[in-house]
């Protein structure tokens, strides 16, 4: 629930800056819609508009390909230090 | 022709100089085939997130180009053949906002590209600058 509040306010923060593209290799704008486990974070909590949450979806499925970002963090598969990717 | 990005993943365990080499191998393909090469983007030594055939890291680079289509399967045959690449993506740029971006990471690749080698860590640093001389 702590998450949910997080993100109580709805806009596309994509949308205030304007973004016309997301590169799969910043990891710094994917960042926001990633959770703690680097799932990709669902619309109704983020509040990302349907086309940037298109976008965003691409980007991080990219970087998961590129080794750039992990599929799963769970116990068997611990990143050592997940914020360091996302900081 | 159409616009092109390349990432590829080298082993770690390769010394500099067998990464330069690999670098060039893929550029000559490139060449070869009749691509355009606009921009390399080297990141350089990275974490992988997760392991990939039980490496550890890896050393990322980026290459921009325009190609015609067919060069990807030939390009990306020669990718899949190297033992030493890990991982490799390709992406196409497309539409007028895709391309806007385009240009806009090539430039970003152009310049950082003299800046970058400076600032790699100890050894690397040292070594790359003196390839780049040479």
């Amino acid at each position: 629930m702590a998450e949910r509040r997080k993100f109580k306010k709805r806009y596309c923060k994509y949308c205030e800056q304007k973004v016309d593209f997301i590169d799969y290799k910043d990891l710094a704008s994917l960042k926001f819609s990633l959770s703690e486990r680097f799932k990709i974070m669902p619309r109704r909590l983020t509040g990302n508009c349907k086309r940037h949450q298109e976008l965003v979806t691409v980007a991080i499925k990219r970087a998961r390909q590129t080794a750039l970002i992990p599929y799963i963090v769970d116990r068997k598969n611990v990143v050592e230090n997940p914020f360091e990717l996302i900081k | 022709m159409n616009t092109y990005e390349t990432l590829f993943v080298i082993k770690p365990t390769l010394t500099e100089e067998e990464i330069r080499t690999q670098i060039t191998k893929v550029k000559e393909v490139l060449s070869k085939e009749g691509g355009q090469l606009l921009g390399i983007d080297e990141m350089g030594m990275r974490k992988l997130a997760y392991p990939v055939q039980k490496n550890d890291r890896g050393y990322y680079t980026v290459l921009f180009y325009k190609a015609e289509g067919k060069l990807i399967s030939e390009l990306e045959r020669n990718l899949r053949i190297n033992e030493d690449i890990i991982k490799f993506l390709t992406v196409k740029y497309t539409n007028t906002k895709e391309l806007k971006q385009f240009n806009k990471l090539v430039e970003a690749a152009n310049k950082a590209a003299p800046a970058q080698e400076s600032t790699t860590k100890e050894t690397e640093a040292t070594e790359e600058s003196k390839t780049a001389e040479a």
